[in-house]
């Protein structure tokens, strides 16, 4: 199943315009799954709730950035010391708050998520402050991350959503998967049973926050202009993140997709349909919506039923004959 | 094996169906769009009409409604067979990424030959980067000055650019001032630290140093400020002769309202966003008597144009909607003398022409004129003053409706 997905998401552009509308809401779908994934793997397999994840998202976008306007240096090594910076943000924010648990952890980490917020917007030098960057427009090509439509990051995207995935389901599978299950089940038998549950929360959260910095540089080099509240907002970045792992799943390797899916499109379709009428109808129902998913299934949209489910164990029931 | 094959069947049937379904659901408005007629012009209209800025949103959208409305009655555009002004309004919500992605489905789907928008600047930045690689007109009322500072090609911008804003601010303030006998020496800044605060705080501060008025109080605050008044009494400790507090709407209620309760008398200048609008008026009643501002365009410039749109929404017709409202008859001026509505023609008529007439009138020069940067060359801002109902124009002298009041 997971094979036929990719193959079937690679040959959809091929039906739709290259520079379209539909290719970049398909793109952006991909680009925040895979943020939730990335999410997933403190989130999900160890239930570290974390709601300051635009923190590593806007690290990635400033630092490759800002070597691009001030070095002229690619985005591939931007992307690469962006991740380098937010895997080194979040071992510093890990190591005094891993021992929280819970409520206390998703503020401590919300708290985290706004103060680098107020930062950039004070830091005028580094950032561009309240007005925003433009990511200079290079030539055209891969080795710059630079296009002029939008087809090349729908692809960039999908590989960085199959890449993360990938790592999330490693993770998943390793022994160290099963000692963030561990924890999440119950951090004080993991303890007794010998797992450091300190120390690999910190390596989880690094890793997470390296891969959402990462993913930070692909969302700047597609937009072209942001400003803090767009890489480090707490609404459109942070609890979207979790919004879309917990709404799709938490913990499973489809939920993070679905639930790009769902949240995705359904801002689009309201925006498309009610936007132009009465002023903020679309956000209302949108709310709405998510509040009646949430009620209808809190297990999130993997768990509405065989439909969804019974693709990914498939293949597990065919080896077993 | 056979069995487990036919009961694992019908479920992935069921998949197979709502591909095909999802696959429709997104080619229909493909094929929609096919089937429309194409005796109209589409011309794409984002605007915040959601959050913080909604109010600023609808004002504009007021405008833009009122002046497409005033064309197709009076037979639409006539070089291009009379065709009709669509406009495709969609909301920008206050993200970036939002703003774009909503210019990107307007220019692929609904194929506008221009957008309007979108009040905030940080929302035209991010807009103008979509419609910059795509070719298409951006019209825009923003202040930012990196808007027309990137050399960009099919931006246009129809209002004085922020720093220029703030520097006449300033001078209109000075000249204010002197003209009623005060030395102005110590100012206060209060500015909210959003894309356009800072930067209209930027020119305010370079303008006082260059008239040598030392700037006593320097502050930036967050947009939506739950409690002004450690920011009035280090205004009150400070000594200043008058302040500049620049914000959107209910920031500026605030920090007036504050002020005025704690008999704090001397005068406040207003960075145009919340200051010129009904809601100061009904916000803060006979505090808002006297309070000075300044404004990239107003409606006392020409009141027979302003009038249609006051008649018809029953408020005066503040600055937003009338940029907005010049910016689509400029955009409709630029089509008729194109006889097209491509954007490579659509670029080269705005950026070659003078636009004079219609809604260009109640801009200051009475037109409209774009440099190679996409800027209006003739806008010029105004010191307005709430007078009763409504902000008058009280500086610089030749747009002045009536005389500028100080009290010191």
């Amino acid at each position: 199943m997971p094979v036929a997905a990719i193959a079937a998401a690679l040959i959809v552009p091929l039906g739709l315009d290259g520079d379209g509308y539909a290719i970049r809401v398909i793109a952006l779908v991909f680009l925040f799954a895979a943020l939730g994934q990335s999410w997933n793997i403190v989130g999900g397999l160890a239930n570290q709730i974390s709601l300051g994840h635009a923190a590593f998202f806007g690290i990635g976008a400033y630092t490759s950035t800002r070597l691009l306007i001030d070095f002229g240096l690619s985005p591939w090594f931007g992307m690469l010391a962006g991740g380098v910076l937010g895997g080194a943000a979040a071992a510093l924010i890990s190591l005094p708050t891993m021992r929280l648990r819970g409520h206390y952890f998703a503020l401590a980490t919300l708290a985290f998520g706004e103060v680098m917020r107020v930062v950039a917007n004070a830091w005028t030098g580094l950032t561009g402050g309240p007005v925003g960057i433009s990511v200079p427009y290079s030539a055209p090509g891969l080795w710059m991350l630079s296009f002029k439509g939008t087809l090349p990051f729908y692809y960039l995207n999908l590989t960085a959503l199959v890449g993360v995935t990938a790592v999330f389901v490693g993770i998943r599978r390793s022994a160290f998967g099963y000692r963030l299950q561990a924890v999440r089940e119950d951090a004080n038998a993991a303890e007794v049973v010998g797992v450091d549950t300190a120390r690999i929360k910190i390596q989880a959260a690094v890793i997470s926050g390296a891969l959402t910095a990462m993913l930070g540089t692909l969302y700047a080099q597609m937009n072209f202009f942001f400003d803090p509240d767009a890489v480090f907002g707490a609404a459109p970045i942070s609890v979207r993140i979790a919004l879309i792992a917990i709404v799709g799943g938490i913990g499973t390797a489809a939920g993070p997709i679905l639930g790009a899916i769902l949240i995705v499109s359904l801002e689009e379709i309201a925006n498309v349909l009610l936007s132009g009428q009465v002023a903020g109808l679309s956000n209302l129902v949108y709310g709405l919506i998510l509040i009646a998913v949430i009620m209808i299934q809190p297990h999130g949209l993997v768990a509405l039923g065989p439909v969804f489910r019974r693709p990914w164990r498939v293949p597990a029931v065919d080896a077993a004959k | 094996m056979s069995d487990n094959d036919a009961a694992d069947r019908p479920p992935r049937l069921d998949r197979r169906q709502l591909v095909g379904a999802l696959g429709g659901a997104v080619a229909a408005p493909f094929l929609i769009r096919r089937a429309q007629a194409a005796s109209a012009v589409n011309i794409g209209v984002i605007l915040p009409l959601s959050g913080a800025n909604a109010q600023f949103g609808v004002n504009s959208r007021n405008g833009i409604q009122l002046v497409a409305d005033q064309i197709n009655a009076a037979g639409g555009i006539k070089s291009l067979g009379s065709a009709r002004v669509e406009l495709v309004v969609a909301d920008a919500t206050s993200t970036p990424t939002q703003a774009a992605t909503v210019a990107q489905r307007m220019i692929t789907q609904n194929r506008v030959a221009a957008i309007l928008g979108a009040f905030a600047s940080s929302l035209t930045l991010a807009i103008s980067e979509v419609t910059e690689r795509r070719d298409i007109p951006l019209l825009t009322m923003s202040f930012s000055d990196q808007i027309t500072e990137r050399g960009f090609k099919s931006v246009f911008q129809v209002v004085a650019k922020a720093s220029v804003i703030g520097a006449a601010q300033f001078d209109g303030t000075l000249a204010i001032a002197k003209k009623a006998g005060t030395d102005l020496k110590q100012v206060a800044i209060l500015f909210e630290d959003t894309a356009y605060g800072t930067s209209q705080a930027g020119g305010l501060r370079k303008a006082a140093a260059k008239a040598g008025v030392q700037v006593v109080v320097d502050e930036g605050y967050p947009l939506g400020i739950t409690d002004v008044t450690p920011l009035i009494n280090k205004l009150r400790a400070s000594g200043a002769q008058a302040v500049f507090p620049v914000s959107y709407l209910n920031d500026s209620l605030q920090i007036i309202r504050v002020m005025r309760q704690q008999g704090l008398t001397f005068p406040a200048i207003g960075g145009a966003a919340g200051y010129v609008i009904p809601d100061f008026k009904s916000g803060l009643g006979e505090y808002a008597e006297g309070i000075l501002s300044i404004s990239p365009a107003n409606w006392d410039q020409d009141p027979a144009l302003t009038d249609t749109f006051s008649k018809r929404y029953g408020y005066f017709m503040v600055h937003e909607a009338l940029e907005h409202a010049v910016c689509l008859d400029v955009l409709v001026q630029a089509m008729e003398k194109a006889g097209k509505s491509d954007p490579a023609s659509l670029r080269e008529v705005l950026h070659g022409t003078r636009f004079e007439g219609g809604w260009t009138k109640v801009m200051t020069g009475g037109a409209v004129q774009f440099d190679a940067a996409g800027l209006n060359t003739l806008a010029e801002p105004l010191m307005v003053q709430w007078r009763g109902k409504e902000p008058v124009t009280v500086w610089p002298e030749r747009f002045a409706k009536a005389p500028p009041i100080w009290k010191a």
